[in-house]
């Protein structure tokens, strides 16, 4: 998710600022709801997972055996989880691709090739954005069932051949309809956030750049793309994180499988909590996931704060 | 007793005064008037007495209620602010009642007062309207009736005036006035407008860099500006400023030479005046309207530049090789004069610039004028 | 217009024109089949149903999906309530307070906006299993809206930078104090901001899985999402009934989001900045 501003804290601009000292006390009243909230479900927890990672325990005991870095180091020698990862890096790589690509050129059309339609493209683009991701899950499911489905029954009738295992059963394809579904679910997300860029650069900046002459490719070089540079960032560091914390899509069609050929480090963590028990090591393999979005969060701060 | 009184505000920062020790009194029912060029402090003072801000050090007192510490709503001031500050959500009623609601006045009483303000400011017809609904003008009514709704014993204005148009502008300045006098109240008014000031006040406040330089009555800081400062504020168009020397001194005789050399201007002053000494630098002040091709004194021969005609009086630019200004708003060389529309100058036409003995003011090197020995004329 | 620019211009549309019909057909899919029987399901995958059937509707609603729906709604209204007070309160402090303990604050809600759910699952489960919390639909609105406050936070406070400071210093004259400033004045005013970050939160809250997974075992107290989830192992071959159910929990969304696309829209280029 994009970030507005930092907040000036020091600086001139507390001249217009009412005096605040008979409210310090409401004030931190104020402040405490959503403190308290961000406290207690989100900034505790994180710490706990990072000192969890150096223990073993299981869901039900309160006993902690302290094992020091060994739970690292059986990620480190986890066959899965090294799959789990490159998998991640896949979806990563491949969302980047389809989500901000797609996203680009269906905006860049948008903002300036299309007049009529605009309005009810842009709305139909984005509405898998507000569908919960079990349910496209669920609808994609049935479209790619292999008795069922439709998609079988159209490639059959054009006298294609179909995939034995079906469209998610086979290790080979279904990396790629996942990859598929999420552009589905995304593509509009994405579009939203680059048009929005578009609209924001002035047409004056057209109109001064057709008079020295600069059209067509020479304009979107030198006044469209550095105007859009920050969001393309944005949308892109948005799809890397949304890579990494993929679960919900994958849990359901394919639950990791087929034999944990679309394995990823959400649902590798889930299946070695929650159906093994092992607290410990999920919570190192938490731990991996929790810096890689902070540290693609502090990016994206320091990126947006630039901007 | 002053009604308001101002003693020693001091108003920081971190590094940066804003006001360095500032006093004023002013008496109940007196439309004082607060101006200067932005940035000034003035704003910051009308703030600090409203209580938005807080001082760094100095008190500030209220029918005889020292109010530096209290919340703004107790210190019996009401606020008419540029943008007007109308809610949104609110119709003009309500707008003008809820100080009184949030007191917890009853219905009838706040109805009351709504009735006797709108009828006041004459927009009993817009009472049910939102705000969104009136032009600027009757906005600004609102917000002024709002401040009366609320029977303040010092009403504060941040220059209301500035987000209308010219035509307004000069409308409400009528309407204020006669307000004032309705009314009996005293009022604090801030603004940049220089007009404002002198057609509204009862006395002015003449503020720079975060100091009083003059307060006094229009005519008195016009006839008699205390500072350069004042003088070049005070008066459209502004004062003339020349550059002089003290090249000759005997007595209580000044003689001063302007440009190179000459012509020599012999300039009496009065006793206790701290003369310049030989070889300062000072600045010689006329007022356009004073300066001419007849008077007493030849100050130099000029060339007609740019003719700006006003309608009654034309505005003649002469430009005077020979003379150079103080003023870094004007051009070297360059001096303004009043005329008659009548009197036909052209550009390129050879002048003489000449004034009158009195008409002239002497500013020494650090801004504070240098009173002459002839009485000040009036007009 | 040149021949050429008029092949430019059709190839475009097709281009979005594509995507749109690619993006409407599994809704397509999920809304026809929800009235199909499931024999029709299997033969006519594509085609409209023969006769709209409301039996797929009866049978999901009968295994759950209304106590469902019940549930979703409750959480998601407690919890986008929560959401709204809570930050609009803390943005308007960050907003106006230039005390430098306010550097922390903004940290600490960045960084809860930056830590993943997934990452935190085993000491949330923890957490919420050892306070008896599980299967509480009212526990589980707190961290529903403790994951909602960061962003909705910094939205409000984009909002409220530009909020006009002459209206609180007014209110402050007129004998407000600083809770009925922001009550009387501030948020009545912050409509736009209020129903961005309400439909925004509860569209996300609606659809919410993971947490839901974790927390809701028992069936009668589950939502939509992890309720329906939780049928498809019982009632796996009836996709009709399943359609239905997805049908049932996405439209209200759907409809939402038609209404309201400005909002929806404006948190999002907001943000973007």
């Amino acid at each position: 998710m994009p970030l507005p501003p930092t907040p000036t804290i020091t600086g001139t601009s507390s001249a217009r600022r009412p005096a605040l000292t008979a409210g310090s006390l409401t004030a931190t009243a104020m402040m405490a709801p959503a403190l308290i909230l961000i406290g207690v479900f989100i900034l505790i927890p994180a710490v706990v997972a990072v000192i969890g990672s150096f223990f073993d325990f299981s869901m039900t005991s309160a006993n902690w055996t302290y094992v020091g870095g060994d739970n690292y180091r059986r990620a480190v020698t986890d066959p899965l989880f090294w799959l789990a990862i490159s998998n991640n890096v896949f979806i990563v790589v491949g969302s980047v691709i389809s989500q901000v690509g797609g996203g680009a050129i269906l905006a860049a059309i948008l903002d300036r090739g299309i007049r009529r339609g605009n309005v009810v493209y842009r709305t139909i683009i984005f509405m898998p954005v507000v569908i919960s991701s079990i349910a496209v899950a669920f609808v994609w499911m049935l479209i790619l069932d292999p008795n069922v489905g439709p998609l079988n029954a159209v490639v059959k009738a054009l006298g294609l051949p179909t995939p034995r295992l079906g469209w998610l059963g086979d290790p080979s394809i279904s990396l790629w309809m996942l990859l598929l579904i999420a552009a589905w679910q995304n593509v509009g997300f994405q579009m939203m956030l680059i048009l929005a860029g578009l609209q924001a650069i002035p047409r004056e900046h057209y109109e001064a750049a057709s008079l020295d002459g600069a059209r067509g490719l020479k304009a979107f070089w030198y006044i469209t793309l550095p105007g859009i540079r920050n969001v393309l960032v944005l949308a892109t560091l948005i799809t890397v994180i949304g890579g990494f914390k993929v679960f919900d899509l994958v849990f359901v069609t394919t639950g990791g499988g087929p034999a944990n050929a679309t394995q990823v480090l959400g649902t590798y963590t889930y299946t070695q909590a929650f159906a093994f028990g092992n607290m410990g090591y999920a919570n190192a393999m938490a731990v991996v996931l929790l810096v890689t979005a902070v540290l693609l969060g502090w990016l994206q701060v320091r990126l947006s704060r630039r901007a | 007793m002053s009604h308001l009184e101002v003693r020693d505000v001091v108003k920081r920062y971190g590094q940066l005064t804003v006001l360095s020790g500032v006093s004023f009194a002013a008496q109940r029912g007196e439309f004082v008037v607060m101006v200067g060029p932005s940035g000034c402090g003035k704003s910051t003072l009308l703030r600090s007495i409203a209580g938005l801000e807080e001082i760094s050090s100095g008190s500030v007192s209220i029918a005889g209620h020292d109010i530096t510490a209290a919340e703004p709503s107790d210190r019996g001031v009401a606020m008419v602010f540029q943008n007007y500050a109308l809610y949104p959500h609110m119709t003009v009623a309500q707008n003008m009642g809820f100080a009184l609601k949030v007191a917890r006045r009853p219905r009838s009483e706040i109805d009351a007062a709504v009735t006797r303000a709108a009828e006041i400011l004459r927009i009993t017809d817009h009472l049910g309207k939102y705000p969104k609904a009136l032009s600027g003008g009757q906005k600004q009514r609102v917000a002024i009736g709002r401040a009366i709704t609320r029977a303040p014993e010092v009403f504060l204005f941040d220059e209301p005036l500035s987000n209308l148009d010219a035509a307004l502008r000069s409308q409400m300045r009528i309407e204020l006035s006669r307000l004032h006098r309705e009314l009996g109240a005293t009022m604090l008014y801030v603004t940049h407008d220089q007009t404002e000031a002198m057609t509204m006040a009862d006395r002015i406040i003449v503020m720079n860099g975060g100091n009083i330089e003059q307060i006094g009555s229009p005519l008195d800081l016009y006839n008699r500006p205390a500072t350069r400062f004042v003088a070049g504020f005070i008066g459209s168009p502004r004062m003339n400023f020349i550059a002089a020397r003290v090249v000759r001194l005997s007595g209580r005789t000044v003689g001063l030479s302007l440009g190179e050399g000459r012509p020599l201007l012999d300039l009496e002053f009065a006793p206790g005046e701290t003369l310049p000494v030989l070889g300062d630098a000072v600045t010689l002040g006329i007022r356009p309207e004073a300066l001419g091709d007849g008077g007493e004194i030849h100050l130099a021969d000029a060339e007609v530049a740019v003719v700006e005609a006003l309608g009654r009086e034309t505005l003649v630019y002469s430009d005077a090789h020979t003379l150079r200004t103080t003023d870094s708003e004007s051009l070297d060389g360059y001096f303004a004069a009043l005329v008659p529309s009548q009197s036909d100058k052209r550009p390129g036409q050879r002048v003489s610039l000449r004034a009158d003995r009195s008409a002239f003011v002497v500013f020494a090197a650090d801004g504070a004028t240098l009173h002459d020995a002839s009485p000040v004329h009036h007009e | 217009m040149t021949l050429r620019s008029r092949t430019v211009a059709i190839g475009l549309h097709a281009v979005v024109s594509l995507w749109t019909l690619f993006v409407l057909l599994p809704v397509f899919v999920m809304v026809i089949s929800a009235f199909k029987s499931q024999a029709e399901l299997f033969t006519r995958p594509l085609a409209l149903p023969k006769q709209f059937s409301f039996a797929a509707f009866e049978r999901a609603w009968g295994i759950g999906i209304s106590g469902f729906l019940f549930n979703s709604l409750l959480v998601t209204a407690l919890s986008v309530t929560i959401i709204i007070f809570a930050s609009s309160l803390a943005a308007y402090i960050l907003a106006r307070s230039d005390r430098p303990v306010m550097r922390w604050v903004y940290v600490a809600i960045v960084a809860g906006f930056a830590v993943p759910l997934q990452s935190v699952m085993v000491p949330l489960y923890q957490l919420v299993s050892g306070a008896g919390l599980l299967n509480s639909r009212l526990a589980i609105a707190l961290p529903y809206a403790a994951y909602g406050i960061p962003f909705t936070t910094m939205l409000f406070y984009a909002f409220f930078l530009e909020f006009p400071r002459e209206l609180e210093e007014a209110a402050r004259l007129d004998g407000c104090g600083r809770l009925e400033v922001f009550f009387r004045i501030v948020l009545p005013l912050s409509g736009p901001a209020i129903a961005s970050g309400a439909i925004f939160q509860a569209v996300f809250n609606w659809n919410e899985f993971i947490l839901a997974l974790l927390m809701l075992t028992k069936s009668d107290v589950r939502t939509l999402p992890v309720g329906i989830y939780g049928l498809t192992g019982q009632y796996s071959a009836d996709w009709p009934a399943l359609m239905a159910g997805l049908s049932i929990a996405t439209l209200p969304l759907i409809v939402i989001f038609l209404l309201a696309q400005r909002h929806f829209v404006r948190s999002l280029a907001g943000l973007g900045k």
